[in-house]
């Protein structure tokens, strides 16, 4: 296990060099300068500008540049806030979306799964259909109209919680509720529809018939088995998540990550979207390889090292 | 409360589902967690009621709270190029002069009116003795020196010093072009208190130009002693303005919350009466509404769907600017080149639609290439809007006979042109009625709308690549050549390939030789604008408004024409 | 008696013949041989729930064709003159819950009920009252203020008695009956056709990397890495950068990042059938890599695949509707659900008709596909079979 998980990151760093690689260049195809004045400037003046920045130099030139400032961590200097470090700008964003993001991936994930489960064992019935009805409504609403609403009549109207900003654990209410409606709706249909099927196989039939309680059967039996669907998709499912902080941090003034990188893509700071960009990518590879360890761990049927033939 | 049910329905549905989430999330514990959240709900709607109430009494001590759409990209004078930071600039720091409420300029650390030479090349100003940085230094002089050495030193890398200064200061363009020492800059410090300035050539708007941020003065001890990290966060700041910038660090805790508080150093502190302006980033105007409504906040920028909401409230505020739009025609192309199918397109769109119902903030339909309300003629102090009336004017049956005309001469019976925007959802909306409006008027004519990213939009005018632009353009200084120069046949800004002769010697005669003589050379900004409308060169649009929601009881604000947008000095509560 | 009786019931034995014995009928299948597709479909029609979300989508599908040719409206045509008319329906207008009826309607609140009258018409940005109803909720003598509710007739007041729009009008005065079907249109299109291209490029890449594993299933698994650690953002920026803005680009955008999702789970689930020992059998008959994988593999995993097109199709959508938020969606004037949601969200406090009819749309589409799913995955599961 220890030799597969550094082998694993090993494909890690290799991973990440090869998307800094090709995001660099993407960038280098896209109109972008940290000009802000642009079309007040003579191309005399713009190209004094960008020689600070050493954008003036050739592209070969400047990609080992940044390779080699990536390696100390240094993501450069952004082109929208005059001198700030892209690396402290998104240190301190961070943190904030993960909160948001994992309070919102725990509470959806988790009722989600027990919606499912209902729905599973209770097929068919009022309670099935129930579920259906709120995962059917969760993915059919997009989260941001949600979050309006939620802000207007929860805020506005009955004054219960803060309408915006972030830093109390009332103001995180809303924004989590609204971000969780989505996990929520795909990890109970995942959940009801892997429960089903595992509870109708033989292994199933067996745990009852040697006497087990009903509760060890779903649990230790049931829902180890189907579990394993939901594991892959969380792995997207959390950078989803990541990336769709970003509408609600808008909508609720959050000062996170994604409303950062909405920010960087309208202000053409190409610095601080590339910075975004591999921080997503790392924790994405990341992600995945978490969900390849659980897999293991989940079911030991799957081998690590894939399949012989 | 009819139209609400739309709201109820759905929420309904929400709440089910939150309802029956939590149903199956704690049914072992319901009873208890319900009592907590109870509880919960009382506390916060105690806070809420607490937070109301501090609203209420801080009317009386003098604190506001605002909204700003996006966070300080840089409170460093040399770099700054937005309304943010030149905003934020304005208040924490002075300059020479200010802009008072009439948008005249009034001494800041100047002492008095500048003298100036009779040549107009040379101004000396004296400055305040009281004046001092937030760390105790008096502003001196050489402070002024520094900071605009800074600011067209190319290794500043800044992009307002060499706009701002080249070919006004003398030797400015030479030392940003790297052929002058930074010490031959037309700027010396004859004392501690006693400024020079050498102009490059006579510029009749240079005292108003001195409130701009790229001249504030900067402590030189302080900013050679921070080095890279001067203006990173407050504190990497000095001030010397009626406020101090507090809380601000884009890298910190909260990088979206900041306050101005009351600098009582500032050397006029007497006539601050705010304590306290508290600002954070709200980007969408809903979430800015709702603040409003709970009484969070004091101000927040309505959008064109909420004007319908408040219009005619005693919040409703709306503030017209100098800022105008209208349409770029390029001219090499062989369709624009025809100077009547240039009239039959500017004259085609219904205007006062457009400012009436998808704007709805106030904008005023424009009729010419220079904005109202924004310089008067020197001798009979009428505006220069007034003096030269609607030059282009919407009128579909005569953009209907331009239109033929130039399709005759053209030899074709149709025309297929794009139209290069913004895309912002303003600017689609708008590009979405000029296209309605081009086709619907103009038979045989096809409109095809590309909206592109801003700086997409820049690359392709820089390249002339483009048929029609919509486009927009804020003034720099106080002066009408800020509005037409750039339609020169050499000007950088002509992107257009729009050449008229007549209008580069009236232009060229403003800003040579008649640079000492006021009235003429305005005479000549009348008569060149002439010139350009009855060339239809641009199709001129609207002249822009900003559309707020303001609580009443804030006074006394100033509203700007160019830098910073609102000056805080004179505001107060009632 | 009782023996004579007893006589009677002996049988006799000339009654039995021995019956043929026929060893190749005993094995004969009696019940209509169906194939799997057949079984399937007998199934998905026994599934209410399905049936009605065919029909949903059905009916959906039609109105999207049908729909823009229902009035004569086109989905372009702008009249600033008649911006953001509230939906008036003939009959259902007279059915107040509906608010069908035309009207505008707000609530005011004022010292006096006089007083809360005149707000109104700042409100309605009109210069009398004549055609606004007002309903009394409080006269104002008590502690709270005065307040009524005031219904505005804009269709009367602008004298369109005989105009109806079914769903209203937007800010550019464009009828939204209209511009919400050709946007149904536009977002199924783009939807369909970005959750097939996935379906096949991920089934067969997730199956290939799963069933060959080793190698194979290693370099194929790094470069779904790779792909998915790129935010789909920045591609899709590229891409519209590269191609013109519209229905095509996104396409492309929505593909090349979303096919991954799709070929993971299909790369789960043959790793956990593979090693099964049915696969085992099948490999020990002789069966050709080929055919163990479309015959045995892919179907066994069709529930998840066709699970996980569902979700992918709202996700088109919905991602469309994404881009348009940030700008980078369809240019206009064209219209997507996505972007008639977008453009309504800004003003819903304000005009919640604007958003509310493409937001009904796209959750009945939503419905639809959800619930057939459901059914679709009963039918397909060989396992459900009684």
């Amino acid at each position: 296990m220890a030799k597969y998980i550094l082998q694993r990151l090993g494909y890690m760093v290799v991973t990440l060099y090869l998307i800094a690689t090709f995001s660099f260049f993407l960038m280098k195809m896209l109109p972008g300068s940290p000009l802000r004045a642009k079309e007040k400037l003579s191309e005399a003046q713009q190209l004094i500008v960008l020689e600070k920045y050493g954008l003036n130099d050739p592209v070969p030139v400047q990609y080992i540049k940044y390779i080699g400032d990536l390696l100390q961590g240094d993501l450069g200097i952004s082109f929208q806030m005059k001198n700030q470090a892209v690396t402290d700008i998104l240190l301190n964003r961070i943190p904030i979306s993960a909160q948001l993001g994992l309070y919102a991936l725990l509470i959806g994930t988790t009722v989600g799964m027990l919606l499912g489960i209902a729905a599973a064992i209770k097929n068919n019935s009022w309670v099935d259909y129930s579920a259906n009805f709120v995962s059917v409504i969760g993915i059919s609403i997009p989260s941001f109209i949600f979050a309006g609403l939620l802000q207007y009549y929860v805020g506005v109207e009955l004054g219960l919680l803060p309408i915006a900003f972030w830093g109390t654990w009332q103001q995180a209410i809303m924004p989590t509720i609204a971000l969780a409606i989505f996990p929520m709706a795909i990890a109970a249909r995942f959940m009801r529809t892997e429960m089903i099927e595992v509870l109708g196989s033989d292994f199933i039939v067996t745990a009852r018939a040697k006497g087990l309680n009903e509760t060890a059967v779903l649990f230790k039996h049931g829902l180890r088995n189907a579990l394993i669907p939901l594991v892959t998709v969380m792995g997207p499912m959390a950078v989803s998540l990541m990336t769709g902080t970003l509408v609600i941090e808008q909508i609720f003034s959050i000062p996170g990550i994604g409303e950062q990188f909405v920010t960087s893509v309208m202000t053409d700071d190409f610095s601080v979207i590339m910075g975004t960009t591999l921080f997503f990518a790392f924790f994405f590879v990341f992600i995945i390889l978490i969900v390849d360890v659980l897999y293991g761990i989940i079911d030991p049927r799957i081998r690590l090292a894939g399949g012989k033939d | 409360m009819r139209k609400k049910n739309w709201f109820l329905v759905v929420l309904v549905l929400m709440l089910s589902l939150v309802v029956a989430a939590c149903g199956g999330n704690n049914t072992g514990n319901e009873g208890t967690n319900n009592a907590e959240g109870n509880t919960e709900g009382n506390n916060t709607e105690a806070n809420n009621a607490e937070g109301n109430e501090n609203a209420a009494a801080s009317d009386s001590e003098q604190v506001l709270n605002i909204t700003e759409a996006s966070q300080i990209p840089t409170m460093d004078s040399s770099m700054a190029t937005d309304a943010v930071a030149f905003q934020f600039l304005g208040e924490s720091m002075e300059g020479l002069y200010r802009l008072d409420e009439n948008a005249l300029p009034i001494p800041g650390i100047a002492d008095g009116e500048p003298e100036v030479s009779e040549d107009g090349l040379t101004w000396t100003i004296q400055l305040k003795e009281d004046a001092v940085w937030s760390n105790g230094d008096p502003v001196t002089a050489n402070d002024f020196v520094f900071a605009w050495r800074r600011a067209v030193d190319p290794d500043t890398g800044s992009e307002y010093g060499p706009f701002m200064m080249n070919d006004v200061i003398a030797n400015a363009t030479e030392i940003n072009n790297g052929e002058a020492e930074l010490e031959e800059l037309g700027v010396e410090a004859l004392s501690d208190t006693e400024l020079e300035i050498t102009l490059a050539k006579p510029i009749p708007y240079f005292h108003s130009l001195l409130t701009f941020g790229t001249f504030l003065p900067l402590n030189e001890s302080f900013v050679t002693e921070q080095g890279d990290d001067y203006a990173l966060s407050t504190e990497n700041l000095l001030f010397n303005g009626p406020f101090t910038l507090e809380n601000w660090d884009p890298t910190g805790e909260d990088p979206e919350q900041w306050s101005l508080v009351k600098n009582t150093n500032y050397w006029d502190a007497e006539t601050v009466q705010l304590e306290e302006v508290n600002v954070s980033v709200v980007k969408e105007t809903s979430t800015g509404v709702n603040l409003y409504t709970n009484g969070e906040v004091d101000r927040h920028p309505l959008s064109a769907e909420y004007v319908e909401q408040y219009a005619g409230t005693e919040d409703f505020r709306s503030l017209p600017e100098p800022t105008l739009f209208y349409l770029k025609m390029n001219q090499g192309t062989e369709a624009l080149a025809n100077q009547d199918i240039r009239k039959a397109i500017a004259m085609s769109v219904n205007k006062q639609d457009l400012v009436d119902v998808i704007l709805a903030n106030g904008s005023v339909v424009s009729n010419g290439a220079v904005p109202e309300d924004f310089t008067m003629h020197p001798e009979t102090e009428e505006d220069f809007r007034v003096i030269n009336g609607d030059l282009l004017t919407a009128d579909q049956e005569a953009a209907k006979e331009h239109w033929q005309a130039g399709l005759d001469a053209l030899g074709v019976d149709s025309l297929e042109l794009g139209l290069l925007g913004g895309d912002t959802e303003v600017a689609t909306e708008m590009d979405a009625y000029i296209k309605n409006q081009l086709e619907g008027n103009l038979e045989g004519l096809t409109v095809n709308v590309s909206s592109v990213p801003f700086e997409e939009r820049i690359a392709r005018d820089e390249a002339s690549d483009y048929d029609i632009q919509s486009s927009g353009w804020g003034p720099d200084y106080l002066d009408p050549n800020t509005w037409l120069e750039m339609w020169t046949t050499e000007s950088p800004y002509m992107t257009m390939n729009y050449s008229n002769e007549d209008f580069d010697a009236l232009i060229n005669e403003a800003n040579n030789e008649l640079l000492t003589e006021p009235v003429e050379r305005y005479d000549n900004f009348l008569e060149a604008e002439k010139v350009l409308m009855e060339d239809a060169a641009i199709a001129p649009l609207y002249q822009r408004a900003r559309a707020y929601l303001w609580r009443p009881d804030v006074q006394g604000v100033v509203f700007n024409p160019m830098g910073a947008d609102f000056s805080y000095k004179w505001a107060y509560i009632e | 008696m009782d023996k004579e009786k007893l006589n009677n019931e002996k049988l006799n034995k000339d009654l039995f013949v021995p019956a043929k014995k026929d060893e190749a009928k005993r094995e004969e299948i009696r019940r209509p041989s169906l194939s799997y597709w057949q079984d399937a479909w007998i199934r998905l029609r026994k599934n209410k729930g399905a049936i009605f979300g065919i029909a949903l989508l059905i009916i959906v599908g039609i109105l999207s064709l049908v729909g823009p040719h229902l009035n004569e409206n086109d989905a372009y045509q702008q009249d600033l003159g008649h911006s953001r008319m509230p939906p008036r329906v003939p009959v259902l207008e007279n059915i107040s819950w509906l608010q069908l009826d035309g009207t505008k309607s707000d609530e005011f609140q004022a010292a006096t009920v006089e007083e809360a009258e005149q707000k109104a018409l700042l409100r309605f940005s009109i210069d009398d009252l004549e055609y606004v109803e007002f309903e009394l909720v409080d006269d104002g003598t008590g502690s709270e203020p005065a307040t009524v509710v005031g219904h505005f007739d804009v269709y009367a007041e602008q004298d369109m008695d005989e105009i109806y729009y079914w769903f209203g009008t937007d800010t550019l005065g464009r009828d939204i009956f209209t511009r919400v079907w050709t946007g149904t249109q536009v977002s199924l299109l783009i939807a369909f056709v970005a959750a097939a291209l996935d379906m096949i490029i991920g089934v067969a890449y997730g199956g290939i990397s799963a069933y060959y594993g080793g190698r194979v299933d290693n370099v194929m698994q790094r470069f779904i890495e790779i792909l998915i650690g790129i935010p789909n953002l920045v591609v899709v920026i590229l891409m519209i950068m590269i191609l013109e803005p519209g229905v095509i680009s996104i396409i492309i955008a929505l593909t090349i990042t979303g096919w991954t999702g799709m070929a993971r789970i299909v790369r789960g689930q043959v790793l956990k059938l593979k090693n099964q020992e049915f696969i085992l059998a099948s490999r020990t008959l002789g069966s050709s890599n080929t055919r163990i994988l479309s015959k045995h593999l892919i179907p066994n995993t069709l529930g998840m695949i066709i699970i996980n097109t569902m979700f992918t199709i709202p996700a088109a959508i919905f991602f469309e509707a994404f881009l348009s938020f940030i700008g980078l969606g369809l240019q206009s004037p064209e219209a997507s659900l996505g972007t008639l949601i977008n453009d309504g969200f800004k003003s819903l406090q304000t005009n919640p008709h604007i958003m509310i009819f493409p937001a009904i749309v796209i959750s009945l589409i939503m419905i639809g596909f959800n619930i057939l799913a459901d059914g679709l995955r009963d039918a397909l599961d060989p396992k459900m079979r009684k």
